[in-house]
């Protein structure tokens, strides 16, 4: 058994509410490699602003390479079809809808559907419309704080009860914007594996910056061993963290904030109040069965500030904050 | 400002997971069902020297539901031979029981221990149950079992809850169990205190068969000390009314002066016995090895008393391989009721018994286990030593019974091995 002491330091950095991520790169080079290690294959690739990474135990390089290509080519799709970023897909459509229905295909009406009930079941901390505050809140280091009336005004445009959602037509108000940024990597991870699951019976993890998927344990018992990036140890970059079978998402990235008067201003936009969330973990780190729920739940207990362990306590999940 | 309410947090967990796999495309009902069974085999040796053997396949098997309910299963097979000691004292002459059918006879040469030869017998026990949340900090587990032996039948029932609490540092737990026997000897169920007759005549039986039914309740407490210490104290309170007796055990009446025997009567035991134990463990976790410590003491009123004291050290080799190391120290005082043997001519006391178990003894066991991994598989083999010792030349012994060894020291080998697939 893992001890909390042992994994309970911070992974990646990256997305959630209100964050200012940089745009993808929809050039970013679109190939594959794999890499023959001791006994496993490693394919890499880049996709949604992160680096990929697909953990098979195979011995055949053709496969590694099939299979490789396979949750690239799913990462990219997925990107591809949600990114706020693009102006070609049904995010910039329903962005761009000025109230008016658009009708969007069945896998859109899943996540919002998903997207729908994390709201609810969080009472509106988990809002795909809070997006906006983007616009007044830049996190980059500087001192530069929104003051309250400029808050306020941002807040008619916020709330996900404020659309309407009626499968397949949705409207959104005029001035409201949607991000599916907070669930479309973790979607993309578990979809992957998925998919690579139908081809082959092998061991195998799906890493995306950190969010990983895992099959189960490896043929010979052990677990996996998996390199994550650790951006707020600049001095050890690469943290080695072990997984057996389920899923590991993180939320948090202690290197996005603003400083002014000596208070410190975390990422963590509370979408109901449009301030951050005070005493929020540095980082949450939440196992799960799937991807998706733990990158929810961690996001979540990072909107909980100096509740977070409570709420994953509640949840009944094993889980790693970083204050 | 919001007004902060010190609320308790909401579990959305459980509509969290149907919401992502209902995302993924996966029906969370139709996983859980595709979710494989897990089994566990395993198959025990025991050997006593001169004395009995068993060999006990174990399969149990789990499955998982989803949302943390599981069913398990268990199937055991017990498979016995070998003599066990009916409760007569060794002589110095040859001695002739009848069996217990009243069809045959078995002699014991002088100065040897009275054993039944007819020992054997094959047990099957079924057990099964499905453990469920009953809600956010409430879980509960529901148990029915059945156990059979061509002289034995038993049914039961169990339920039981824990409730988490602290932060889930604290665990309080509440079992009750019913069980139902009946005991249908071999030959009938034996007169009380009646003398054995030869075999061949009409053999003092009473009922063909009988009954007994037990009550047990168990409180626990589990609390986490810090991240490498659990503790658990239990208590237990157990009660059981009907037929106690071993009807295949009888008890030597011997001379008041010689020692010699003169006849051999049917035990008699009490018709009910409660019991009450209290049990401590503590779970240490160093790096990477374990501790595990406990210790149990159990009182009834039969007059029993025992201590169990039971070390393991789980050192980790590596790898999924590791030995642990097993000390176990278990003491007992005597039933009240427990006779070496019957005087000739002496009032009867109201019950006796001569059965081993039911004197004073000291048992060790030392053992050592091996885990490690088989293509993924937990694989584990486990030798255990046992060997038990009593009062061999107890005080009230008379006569020629001064030169027998009246409590035969038992010495065993247990060998275990488990596959988990």
């Amino acid at each position: 058994m893992r001890s909390p002491a042992k994994a309970g330091e911070r992974f990646g950095s990256r997305r959630r509410i209100g964050s200012s991520e940089k745009p993808v790169t929809s050039h970013a080079s679109q190939s594959i490699n794999i890499e023959h290690r001791a006994d496993y294959w490693l394919g890499r690739f880049q996709a949604m602003a992160s680096p990929c990474e697909i953990l098979l135990e195979i011995d055949d390089a053709k496969l590694a390479r099939r299979l490789t290509q396979l949750a690239a080519d799913e990462a990219w799709r997925i990107e591809r079809s949600f990114s706020r970023y693009r102006d070609d897909n049904i995010i910039h459509r329903i962005n761009h809808s000025h109230g008016q229905p658009v009708q969007v295909d069945v896998e859109t009406a899943q996540l919002l559907d998903f997207a729908y009930q994390c709201y609810e079941l969080s009472e509106g901390l988990f809002d795909i419309t809070s997006g906006v505050l983007r616009k007044i809140w830049k996190f980059d280091g500087s001192d530069r704080v929104p003051d309250a009336k400029q808050v306020k005004a941002m807040l008619p445009h916020i709330g996900l009860n404020k659309a309407r959602w009626q499968a397949p037509y949705f409207t959104l108000p005029e001035g409201m914007e949607i991000d599916l940024g907070g669930i479309a990597k973790e979607y993309a991870v578990d979809r992957t594996l998925l998919l690579l699951q139908q081809q082959s019976n092998a061991s195998m993890v799906v890493n995306y910056g950190g969010d990983m998927h895992c099959s189960g344990p490896r043929a010979n018992g052990q677990p996996w061993t998996v390199g994550i990036e650790d951006p707020s140890r600049e001095d050890h970059p690469l943290r080695l963290l072990q997984i057996r079978h389920g899923a590991l998402a993180t939320s948090g990235d202690a290197r996005r904030y603003l400083m002014k008067n000596g208070k410190r201003y975390s990422h963590i936009l509370n979408p109901k109040t449009g301030w951050p969330v005070e005493h929020a973990p540095r980082s949450v780190t939440v196992a799960g069965a799937s991807c998706t729920e733990a990158g929810i739940l961690s996001t979540l207990a990072m909107l909980q500030g100096k509740e977070a362990e409570a709420f994953l306590d509640a949840q009944g999940v094993q889980y790693w904050c970083v204050r | 400002m919001q007004l902060k309410k010190k609320h308790k947090k909401k579990a959305i967990r459980g509509a969290l997971t149907t919401a992502s796999c209902t995302l993924l495309g996966l029906s969370n009902v139709a996983q859980a069902e595709n979710a494989p069974w897990q089994f566990d085999a395993g198959v025990l040796y025991y050997s006593e020297t001169d004395r009995v053997q068993a060999i006990e396949p174990v399969v149990t098997g789990k499955k998982d539901f989803g949302d943390d309910r599981w069913l398990n299963l268990k199937l055991v097979v017990d498979l016995l031979t070998g003599a066990s000691p009916n409760g007569a004292t060794p002589t110095n002459t040859p001695q002739t029981f009848t069996r217990p059918s009243g069809k045959g006879s078995y002699t014991i040469d002088a100065n040897e221990t009275p054993l039944d030869d007819t020992f054997r017998d094959t047990r099957v026990a079924v057990s099964g149950s499905w453990d469920q949340p009953l809600g956010d900090q409430l879980k509960g587990s529901f148990g029915a079992n059945f156990s059979t032996e061509h002289d034995f039948l038993s049914l039961g029932a169990s339920a039981s809850l824990a409730y988490d609490m602290n932060k889930r540092n604290t665990t309080l737990s509440a079992g009750v169990s019913f069980e139902s026997d009946t005991i249908k000897p071999e030959g009938g169920v034996p007169t009380p205190f009646a003398s054995m007759v030869p075999a061949g005549s009409a053999q003092p039986r009473d009922a063909s068969d009988d009954t007994r039914t037990l009550v047990d309740l168990l409180f626990g407490v589990t609390q986490v000390i810090n991240r490498n210490m659990v503790m658990q104290v239990n208590y237990g309170i157990s009660t059981s009314s009907g037929y106690h007796t071993d009807p295949y055990k009888i008890l030597s009446v011997v001379d008041g002066s010689t020692g010699a025997t003169t006849d051999y009567v049917y035990e008699h035991r009490p018709d009910s016995r409660n019991k009450q134990s209290l049990y401590w463990q503590m779970k240490y976790h160093l790096t990477e090895d374990i501790i595990d410590l406990s210790y149990r003491y159990l009182w009834d009123d039969w007059g029993v008393t025992s201590h169990t004291l039971d070390a393991t050290y789980r050192w980790d080799l590596g790898g999924a391989k590791y030995l642990e190391p097993h000390v176990r120290y278990y003491q007992q005082s005597a039933a009240d009721f427990y006779r070496v043997f019957l005087i000739d001519g002496a009032p009867l006391p109201a019950e006796a018994s001569a059965d081993y178990r039911l004197a004073e003894f000291t048992g060790i066991t030392l053992g050592l286990k091996y885990g490690t991994q088989i293509k993924g598989h937990d694989t584990s083999v486990r030798l255990e030593y046992l060997s038990q010792t009593g009062d061999s030349s107890p005080s009230e012994a008379i006569g020629v019974l001064q030169d027998q060894d009246l409590y035969p020291d038992l010495k065993a080998l247990m060998l275990q091995f488990r596959y988990t697939f």
